[in-house]
């Protein structure tokens, strides 16, 4: 393992600032979320090491709003340009745990064998990934209940493993880019270190066989019972690190144009809504069911994982206080 | 000379090709059937019998459509008027460049198909994506039983591809063609009626039905099938939902697990029995 005394770690990320693009975790204001660095550096925003962030990552692969690419039309003709690929190689400093798995998540959709997406792969290929274990979980972090390993980030994701060491951080490299990338790094000093001690999550249950049992409860009471207090505002997936939906729409000026792929969300009636008048989802029952069960049923179903890592992010969130561990563990008592 | 868009590979499935509109035909009040092919004058992909293609004005927006029939050169979709889309596509006048990609989907099963005898039952625009599995039969004859187009339309200006119905195929003598519409009407000698009722009175042999058109068209005609003796694994439909990918990434198109640009649009009524009724 490689350490930094904290008092030290700016020194670091200037350092990873000046060869890459580098993307922290910030304080803007009171909303949590990953920046660039200069931020940091210009004092518009601080820091944030002492939880996860608000803004998942998912921001970063899969932004929010996102050229896909430009277009003149003017008259009969039409002409199409793609989107540049990202012009250097950046790092995204302090991803945890859970957030590590729902890329992974993203990877499954998004790198499939058929239609891998290139501008999410682009962005995939080009970060560096530092991910920071938990060692002090939220009260509605449940990462460790749907099989997050609190101790190692998703190996497929992470290219640095971060460890907060009281006084100092901890680096191990998991790929060889993270390797490389800490070889680099100045300023570092090598020996052994204790794993961090990782208090216990307040919300727990064991999640075995919840596919199996939702698979038969698609007409179930519980539907209504969740269903009935739900807005439909779709903030729950907007703010969830898996949930990937998108639209795709367009901006014009004059002739030319941008098409745009933007965060959709299954809780909008427009989602499903087709032009004819046909709405296969037409209430927020079908809605909320579709959304808790493409994250604990379907996801599994088509790729043997939970579409849902326990970040806690959705519960903190809902303005009608939604609680996706009370509904799972509902189910299992079921 | 530069490279054109439509010159590179296509490694981004989302961003279209260049096509352009060289022939439109009326097919109805509300149906108009467009011929597309690249600047060059090419086929802009291949596809298979009940597959998609996305269709767009980038300016105004895009959806999916089945692609009716092909040529060596061309691909044709049939595109019925059902809000801003399809409004703005039927303002279009020949030359009209458009962006297009696919195709999408799984298609007929074919392979499943061959030696059987096989029903077509069908309404509306519901016999534009039957169409295209209908012509490969044809095309293929040899590899087919007998071949049954069961049609109908509100009225015989609802009718679509009349060409093919009252021309190429009705005078096939390996191919039987029936046609009705809903309600009587001036100028019109053929049948009159729903089509399950029809279907039920011609009683064709229970082998293989596909099916498509309106909901309830698709519902009775099920009743009738079942009755007949068709089973569930021999009838085959096809789906239309929202989308917006193609690719099973927007999410927006999936029943339980299936994508139905990916898994779909072509399900048997089986297959349809396992998924929720979210379609
Ligand atoms: S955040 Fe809460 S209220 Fe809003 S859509 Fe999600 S569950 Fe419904
Ligand atoms: S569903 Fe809620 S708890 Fe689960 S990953 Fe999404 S935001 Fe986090
Ligand atoms: S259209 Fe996007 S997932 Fe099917």
């Amino acid at each position: 393992m490689k350490f930094i005394e904290k008092t030290n770690l700016t020194s670091l990320l200037a350092q990873l600032d000046a060869q890459y693009r580098l993307l922290v975790p910030v304080d803007y204001h009171g909303l949590t979320q990953f920046a660039p660095y200069s931020q940091v550096d210009s004092g518009v925003s601080q820091l944030y090491l002492d939880g996860n962030v608000t803004v998942s990552p998912k921001t970063v692969y899969l932004p929010q709003s996102e050229a896909m690419y430009k277009f003149s039309a003017q008259g009969k003709k039409l002409a199409i340009e793609e989107m540049p690929p990202l012009d250097r190689m950046q790092v995204l400093f302090g991803v945890r745990h859970c957030d590590t798995k729902a890329i992974q998540c993203l990877d499954k959709v998004f790198l499939d064998d058929t239609f891998a997406d290139p501008q999410y792969k682009d962005k995939r290929d080009k970060t560096i990934v530092f991910s920071l274990a938990c060692n002090n979980p939220k009260a509605t972090c449940f990462c460790e209940s749907m099989g997050i390993d609190r101790a190692h980030a998703e190996q497929s994701v992470a290219d640095v493993q971060v460890y907060d060491l009281g006084e100092r951080y901890g680096f191990e490299a998991v790929s060889d880019k993270g390797q490389a990338c800490l070889n680099a790094l100045n300023g570092m000093t090598d020996g052994e270190a204790k794993l961090p001690e990782q208090k216990p999550q307040s919300i727990s249950f064991d999640a075995q066989g919840l596919p199996e049992k939702l698979k038969e409860m698609f007409d179930h009471p519980i539907w209504d019972e969740y269903a009935f207090k739900c807005l439909n505002c779709g903030t729950c997936s907007y703010i969830c690190p898996t949930c990937h939906c998108f639209d795709i729409n367009n901006k014009m000026r004059g002739t030319t144009g941008l098409k745009l792929r933007t965060w959709d969300s299954c809780m909008f009636g427009e989602y499903t809504q087709m032009a004819g008048g046909h709405q296969p989802r037409p209430g927020k029952k079908e809605r909320v069911r579709n959304r808790f069960l493409h994250k604990l049923q379907y996801f599994n179903e088509k790729h043997n994982m939970s579409l849902c890592v326990g970040c806690g992010r959705c519960i903190a969130k809902c303005p009608v206080n939604m609680d996706i561990t009370k509904f799972i563990r509902q189910v299992i008592a079921e | 000379m530069k490279a054109s868009a439509n010159d590179v590979k296509r490694l981004n499935n989302l961003i279209p090709k260049v096509g352009v509109v060289r022939e439109i035909l009326d097919e109805t009040p509300d149906v108009k059937t467009f011929r597309i092919s690249t600047p060059e004058g090419e086929k802009p992909f291949t596809p298979m019998p009940g597959q998609l293609g996305m269709y767009s004005m980038p300016a105004v927006g895009e959806a999916m459509f089945s692609v009716t029939s092909q040529g060596p050169d061309y691909i044709d979709m049939a595109i019925k008027k059902t809000g801003v889309l399809t409004e703005a596509l039927h303002a279009m006048e020949v030359g009209q460049e458009v962006g297009i990609r696919g195709p999408y989907g799984n298609g007929f099963p074919i392979e499943k198909l061959k030696g059987r005898d096989i029903t077509f039952v069908a309404g509306g625009i519901g016999l534009a994506p039957v169409r295209s599995l209908i012509l490969y039969c044809l095309e293929h004859r040899a590899d087919f039983g007998k071949i049954n187009i069961i049609y109908g339309g509100r009225s015989k200006d609802d009718l679509c591809f009349k060409k093919d119905l009252f021309e190429n195929w009705a005078n096939l003598e390996d191919a039987n063609v029936y046609v009705t519409i809903d309600r009587p009407q001036e100028g019109w000698d053929g049948h009159v009626g729903m089509v399950p009722d029809y279907l039920r009175e011609i009683s064709p042999n229970p082998e293989v039905a596909v099916v498509c058109g309106p909901p309830i068209m698709i519902k009775f005609a099920l009743v009738a099938l079942r009755e007949l003796g068709f089973k569930d694994e021999d009838i085959i439909t096809t789906l239309e939902l929202r989308m917006k990918c193609g690719i099973g990434k927007c999410g927006r198109c999936n029943i339980g697990s299936n994508y139905v640009c990916l898994d779909g649009p072509v399900f048997t009524q089986a297959q349809l029995n396992e998924m929720p009724n979210e379609y």
